[in-house]
């Protein structure tokens, strides 16, 4: 009986193949909407996160528990560097490092600007930086005691400054007095935003410690664990393994902004999905509604004929169903197609300005995930179904005299 | 006899020390010159600018290397506005506000009053002598004075942005000139004495324009109205309570 019906669906759909044609394009262009946007969104908003988590960096940080309301130097972290080595040395984290992170102002001969000093161990974080060491222009720091300076190049403009040239740091020690010395510049830095390349300078560690005379203090642990979105494992490692007064929090405690990007992308997601699928649906019932009134005759007959009135609702969903599965095949295919070529980034560095506002970098990598192909296919079939029943139900209940004598 | 030889040996003995003088030395004396163990001065500052001017009086009083305070007299309105400078530390007071503020180290690099000295300037002109190399470039006789040219580059750790000074300094230790460049040798600003004057038993510079080079027409003259030097200072002048309330 079911073979019967999908061969009479089948059939019926392709009686008026120019009006199947033109619902296959809406449904297929629809579709490929839906999946290809949002791979946009969620490519833009990986990338925010995941830029956003090296830039902290770390997925677990750990400060004094004023740190994050007051960054100054006067909130170290109690616990100094000889004993923190000895707590996390056999810890299995993925990576860690202590540093000392301090607001700070630099000084060229022709500009000044504040900044955010990162007094670093290059090679404890070399995994976790969002500068990737061979990237940078002339030399990144090479050890916690490297007498240099690495800028961004955004800064360097700013300041005329260039590779070679001294500049000043300066900051405040933990008695509120100014504590500033000169610094090479070793390297400059490139970041996928602007504001990035302005805000951060790395200095050694040891020597940004004795700068600020907090030697072996630091303000600021962070921990990389395998997975962003998964970080509990780690946040409960780290608390296992301090005590005191500290502050232990994950990323996205720490920026929130980004804590709730993440949160929200996957209802962005199922509403961007809905009201496609809600404009669809017109052109769907339409169809549907034109295709039983057409067949109102043929239908009274087989009822007449002894057909059950299930068998025609079937017979109609089934038909509806075939018309979404073939316009969803073709909708995945071409989101497919468009999005393979295009994996090497999208340069969308003229609205640059705009996109920086939002923390997302210049260029963009679509980001197509089987979840949310799955979400829109899922979404279009089940919608597509419960619209379908309205004109489906119509046509099952027609009366056969009725409906073979109507005109 | 004993006498003459006396004043031979003292003779000697300065002569010998200006050519020991090494120029560290030079520096260090032209600093000291300039401030003295303890000085009170009345000064008139003028800001130009191409489309305004702006003259202040004031009045200053310092102690040994590391103490100072300015108080503005004039105009009016800014009266009672006071700079106090103790050791690396530097407040500022404004009475309309009715607070002193201690100047944070971000803001160090800003212009001290709106002139064309930054409040670093002002607050650690001593660092020049230990945080920099200092050479003897020439010696010169102008006007039967010895002139010094002295090229300072600051250590390598030292806070300071220019590639390297070069001041003109008298054998009376006034600093005639002062060149600031940049690291690629380039002038950035200088300072100019434009006058020289006998005050308060010293020969002293009257008068000095600081200016960039690259705005010719902004610039900011220091004119020294009068100077006592050695002079007696309570022992309150440079505390925040005297910044605040001035018993002078």
């Amino acid at each position: 009986m079911l073979r019967v019906l999908f061969m009479l669906a089948w059939r019926n759909l392709w009686r008026n193949h120019r009006r199947t044609f033109i619902m296959l394009a809406a449904i297929g262009t629809g579709v490929w909407a839906m999946i290809f946007m949002t791979a946009l969104t969620r490519g833009m908003v990986d990338q925010m996160i995941s830029d956003g988590i090296k830039e902290m960096p770390g997925h677990v940080q750990m400060h004094n528990p004023e740190f994050r309301d007051d960054p100054s130097v006067n909130n170290l972290i109690a616990l100094d560097d000889a004993e923190l080595a000895a707590r996390f040395e056999d810890a299995e984290f993925k990576a860690w490092a202590s540093r000392v992170r301090v607001p700070a102002i630099v000084t060229s001969e022709r500009d000044s600007r504040g900044v955010t000093l990162l007094g670093i161990d290059p090679v404890s974080e070399r995994e976790m930086s969002f500068v990737n060491y061979d990237d940078v222009a002339g030399r990144f720091l090479e050890s916690s005691d490297d007498k240099g300076i690495v800028i961004g190049e955004k800064l360097a403009e700013i300041l005329e400054t260039e590779i070679g040239k001294r500049i000043v740091i300066m900051s405040q020690d933990p008695d509120n007095e100014i504590a500033d010395r000169g610094l090479r510049v070793v390297g400059l830095f490139t970041a996928s935003t602007s504001a990035t390349e302005e805000t951060y300078v790395f200095m050694g560690k040891k020597t940004a410690q004795k700068m600020l005379g907090i030697e072996g203090a630091t303000t600021e642990v962070v921990f990389l664990g395998d997975d962003y979105r998964n970080v509990d494992p780690l946040y409960d490692a780290v608390v296992g393994k301090v005590d005191g007064n500290v502050e232990i929090s994950r990323w996205y405690d720490v920026n929130t902004y980004l804590g709730t990007m993440m949160g929200v992308m996957d209802g962005f997601v199922l509403i961007w999905v809905i009201v496609i699928f809600l404009a669809l649906s017109f052109g769907l019932v339409n169809t549907l509604v034109m295709a039983v009134f057409e067949r109102i005759r043929e239908i009274g007959l087989m009822l007449a004929l002894g057909m059950k009135p299930g068998s025609i609702l079937g017979q109609i969903v089934i038909e509806s169903m075939l018309l979404l599965a073939i316009g969803l095949t073709i909708g995945n295919v071409l989101a497919v197609i468009t999005i393979l070529p295009l994996q090497n980034g999208i340069d969308i560095s003229i609205v640059a300005d705009g996109m920086e506002m939002m923390g997302a970098a210049s260029m963009l990598y679509p980001a197509l995930y089987a979840n949310d192909m799955i979400l829109a296919n899922a979404v279009v079939l089940i919608l597509g179904f419960l619209a379908s029943l309205s004109p489906a139900w119509r046509a099952s209940r027609y009366e056969p005299v009725e409906a073979i004598s109507k005109v | 006899m004993k006498k003459p030889m006396l004043l031979l040996t003292l003779l000697l003995c300065s002569a010998n020390g200006l050519a020991d003088d090494d120029a560290r030395g030079i520096v260090r004396a032209a600093i000291d010159h300039w401030r003295g163990l303890s000085s009170y001065t009345e000064m008139t500052m003028v800001i130009h600018r191409p489309d305004w001017e702006r003259t202040m009086t004031m009045r200053a009083w310092t102690q040994g290397q590391d103490q100072s305070l300015v108080r503005i007299i004039e105009p009016r309105k800014d009266r009672g506005n006071g700079t106090l400078i103790d050791d690396n530390n530097m407040w500022s007071y404004s009475p309309k506000v009715n607070r002193v503020i201690k100047v944070p180290s971000s803001m160090m690099n800003q212009s001290w009053m709106g002139s064309d000295f930054s409040n670093k300037d002002i607050a650690k002109v001593d660092d020049i002598v230990d945080e920099y190399e200092h050479t003897l470039l020439s010696t010169e006789v102008v006007d039967g004075e010895t002139v010094y040219e002295v090229q300072s580059v600051p250590n390598e750790d030292a806070a300071v942005v220019w590639g390297k000074e070069v001041m003109l300094i008298s054998e009376n230790h006034i600093v005639l000139e002062h060149d600031f460049y940049d690291q690629d040798g380039e002038l950035v600003q200088q300072l100019r004495t434009l006058e020289v004057a006998e005050m308060g038993g010293r020969v002293v510079a009257k008068r000095q324009r600081m200016n960039d080079v690259a705005t010719p027409d902004e610039w900011t003259e220091v004119k020294v109205n009068s100077v006592d030097y050695e002079v007696q200072i309570a022992d309150n002048m440079f505390t925040l309570s005297n910044l605040r309330n001035p018993r002078d």
